[in-house]
């Protein structure tokens, strides 16, 4: 796992990267808004979807990397970018302007759960045990890191200000698993699909946590574009170039270093369960 | 003045001054030593003090805006990857506080957890001028305030793995006390045999001094020290000195022979006048017979006169023999002995018309106890030398006496008393110079081997010379 001791370079907001030989050959590039729905501070991951990317696209492909969510949502709404991989909570915040290009499948479904995590050696059983702790959420506008853990406080009947002694955000759902692991806070709020990647990927860092608690299946994050844009030409281009991943070397390696079976397309009913949390929320 | 011995003046010079030269090396090891320490703790001081100033200042600009924004997760971001990196910047643990003295953060978040208060990692933090590594464990806690945009907005703690300092430190302090041991070592035995050697001709005069129970002795040729220092001249003095004081012996034992023969001399010059005066009458008495050849009676008479006469001379030749007899550790004393010397003193009294009072208290049993031949010769020269100082018509005495185990005799004279040599002589056998009392030396050497004792005392116009004499184991010899 070499790849792992070369990670970080990408973690500043806003990095622009340029990716694919051809670039200078197809003019304007294609550009790709990412999140930290997925380990997005790897090289080698972000090296092989570019690769797969552009060379399936036709064109070369640019990543867009912000901090948070609701800066990449701003960035693909305002049409900065072409595409973005989403979660479903923004998604479905925005609903009426955009609409899912393709959707991972992950252990042979297109759904993940949300864990909430504690230290390895925390005596906590359940959410109830943890109030009065400090705790760490992903991303405001994050499903499994904020909106899950958040309704499930709800549900209980409390509120998540008072709840917790003090929670904080990360903005990143390995940061979650920093926190906790470090000891910065007693628990965490992480997308499922990012700590098992984690536990394979950086075992030393994800072992020092433990879950206690597993979300009900969700719709996994998606790629999104703008409704109005859904026909253009670009737009075809990079939702063919993912949902082809699967037939290609390229793209074969991206996938398994991202650790996904494939991708596939998918509407809004999907992500039924997060409306209904949000809905809670609301 | 008394002073009291220390132990130092009990250990001779020639270990003293090596063993002194020694302990001044040792001395200069230490202190070349602690040198050297101090200046690896300051160097060692300012390193970490530079090394921790340059740290806590990239945390407080790294930090800074996070801390002003309450960001824990920032900040705790931070502190962890300058941890992660800590390689180099040795901080092994770092926290942050806010102006209220709360945690923000900590690169160990179990040690010092978020909101709690800082009060425990504070109250054993230093700031970094005060930061010292000898003055702490393994670890030391630094605290400097975080200023950000002209304002403190908290505190910043971080602790410096600083036993890495503290090994080469100990290791530096090892080296150093073994090379330094071992180099003054050295030194301190080369000094040692340096100066022992240095002092070795020193030793060897005092022994050839401290040796000489009698006599000194010179130190022999090959023993000399060579050159022209200090010592050899010291030993060349020594040497001139003992010679000095052998040629000074040897004249006294002259001069102690010639006042032998001189009392000798006069006491020859009497014995002939002695024999001389009876030789006159003899020969008047040879010529009377030779007349009166004829007249039995006259004959008979002068036979007799002639027999008396030659009596006398036999007499007189016997107690001069017995004075002089080689044979000195022959008899023990007895009453005849003073006969005798009566007998030979009689002649000079009787020549210088002077009185003598004659008082033996002593009877013959410890008379015995003594020799013959010392006790006359004692006796007799103390009575010459009484006539010579009473002069004509002068008086003078003989007293024996037995005192408590001893004999003690008196000589008195009306003489006009002893000189100050002369009482030297006979007291403290001081040196014999020509001239003064006679035979003094050889009075107070014979008394010297009796163990007896010299007094000189003046009294009423008179002197009055007393001996005692114990009787001891050494009484006859």
């Amino acid at each position: 796992m070499q790849f792992l001791n070369r990670r970080r370079f990408l973690q500043a907001a806003g990095g622009v990267v340029m990716f694919g030989a051809r670039a200078a050959r197809a003019g304007r590039p294609l550009r790709l808004g990412l999140t930290p729905v997925f380990l997005d501070n790897d090289v080698a991951v972000l090296d092989a979807m570019a690769l797969a990317l552009s060379s399936a696209a036709g064109m070369p492909i640019e990543f867009e990397q912000r901090r948070t969510y609701e800066e990449v949502t701003g960035l693909l709404l305002q049409g900065s970018i072409d595409a973005a991989w989403l979660c479903g909570y923004p998604y479905l915040q925005h609903q009426d302007e955009l609409s899912v290009i393709a959707v991972p499948i992950w252990r042979g479904q297109p759904l993940y759960q949300s864990y909430l995590i504690v230290g390895a050696d925390d005596p906590a059983r359940s959410l109830v045990d943890l109030r009065g702790g400090v705790h760490a959420f992903s991303d405001p506008d994050s499903n499994s890191g904020y909106l899950v853990t958040a309704t499930d406080i709800i549900r209980i009947g409390e509120r998540v200000e008072s709840f917790f002694h003090r929670s904080i955000f990360t903005y990143g759902h390995r940061n979650v698993v920093r926190a906790v692991a470090g000891g910065l806070t007693r628990s965490g709020s992480v997308d499922g699909y990012v700590w098992e990647a984690l536990l394979i990927q950086e075992p030393d860092l994800a072992s020092r946590t433990k879950i206690i608690s597993k979300s009900e299946w969700l719709g996994f994050p998606p790629f999104c574009s703008r409704s109005d844009r859904i026909g253009k030409r670009r737009i075809k281009a990079i939702s063919t170039a993912l949902s082809g991943l699967g037939e290609s070397e390229a793209g074969k390696r991206a996938l398994a270093l991202l650790q996904l079976d494939g991708m596939t397309e998918a509407g809004p009913e999907l992500y039924a369960g997060i409306a209904e949390r949000m809905k809670d929320l609301a | 003045m008394t002073r009291k011995l220390r132990i130092g003046d009990r250990i001779p010079l020639s270990l003293r001054l090596p063993a002194l030269a020694a302990l001044l090396m040792i001395l200069l090891g230490a202190l070349a030593s602690q040198q050297v320490l101090t200046t690896l703790k300051r160097v060692q001081n300012e390193r970490i003090r530079e090394l921790a100033r340059i740290q806590m200042e990239a945390l407080s600009v790294a930090v800074g805006p996070h801390v002003l924004r309450n960001n824990i997760w920032e900040i705790y971001d931070t502190l962890d990857r300058a941890k992660a990196g800590a390689g180099a910047t040795r901080a092994a643990f770092i926290a942050v506080a806010d102006s209220a003295g709360r945690v923000l953060a900590a690169s160990d978040p179990r040690r010092a957890p978020v909101d709690t208060p800082i009060g425990d990692i504070a109250a054993r933090a230093v700031n970094l001028a005060d930061l010292n590594v000898a003055a702490w464990g393994k670890e030391v806690l630094v605290k400097e305030p975080l200023i950000y945009q002209g304002r403190r907005v908290g505190t910043i703690f971080a602790e410096f793995d600083v036993s890495d300092l503290l090994d080469e430190r100990r290791r530096i302090s090892r080296l150093l006390l073994l090379w330094n041991g071992a180099a003054t070592g050295f030194l301190a035995l080369v000094g040692y045999f340096a100066m022992q050697r240095m002092l070795a001709p020193v030793t060897r005069l005092a022994r050839h001094i401290g040796r000489s129970t009698d006599a000194p002795e010179p130190i022999p040729d090959a023993d000399m020290p060579q050159g022209d220092t200090e010592i050899a001249r010291l030993a060349r003095t020594y040497n001139h000195m003992v010679e000095a004081m052998q040629a000074k012996a040897e004249t006294e034992r002259r001069l102690a022979e010639r006042e032998r023969l001189v009392s000798l001399g006069r006491l020859s010059a009497t014995l002939a006048h002695e024999i001389n005066n009876p030789l006159g009458g003899l020969l008047n008495v040879a010529d009377t017979i030779r007349e009166y050849a004829d007249r039995p009676e006259v004959v008979r008479q002068s036979s007799d006169l002639i027999g008396r006469g030659l009596r006398h001379l036999r007499d007189v030749a016997r107690a001069t023999l017995d004075q002089h007899r080689i044979d000195r550790t022959g008899q023990p004393a007895s009453l005849g002995d003073l006969d005798d010397i009566r007998l030979l003193i009689e002649p000079e009294i009787r020549h210088q018309e002077q009185y003598l009072a004659w008082e033996i208290d002593a009877g013959a049993e410890t008379l015995s106890a003594f020799p013959a031949a010392s006790l006359r010769q004692i006796i007799l020269n103390l009575l010459l030398n009484a006539a010579s100082a009473a002069g004509h018509r002068g008086e003078i005495g003989l007293r024996l006496q037995e005192v408590e185990n001893g004999l003690k005799i008196v000589v008195s004279d009306t003489g006009p008393g002893l000189s100050r040599e002369a009482r030297k002589r006979l007291i403290s056998g001081g040196p014999v110079t020509p001239g003064g009392g006679v035979g003094f030396r050889v009075v107070h050497d014979l008394v010297k081997e009796l163990n007896g004792k010299v007094n000189v005392i003046r009294r009423d116009g008179r002197s009055l010379i007393e001996v005692d004499m114990p009787i001891g184991e050494r009484g006859i010899i």
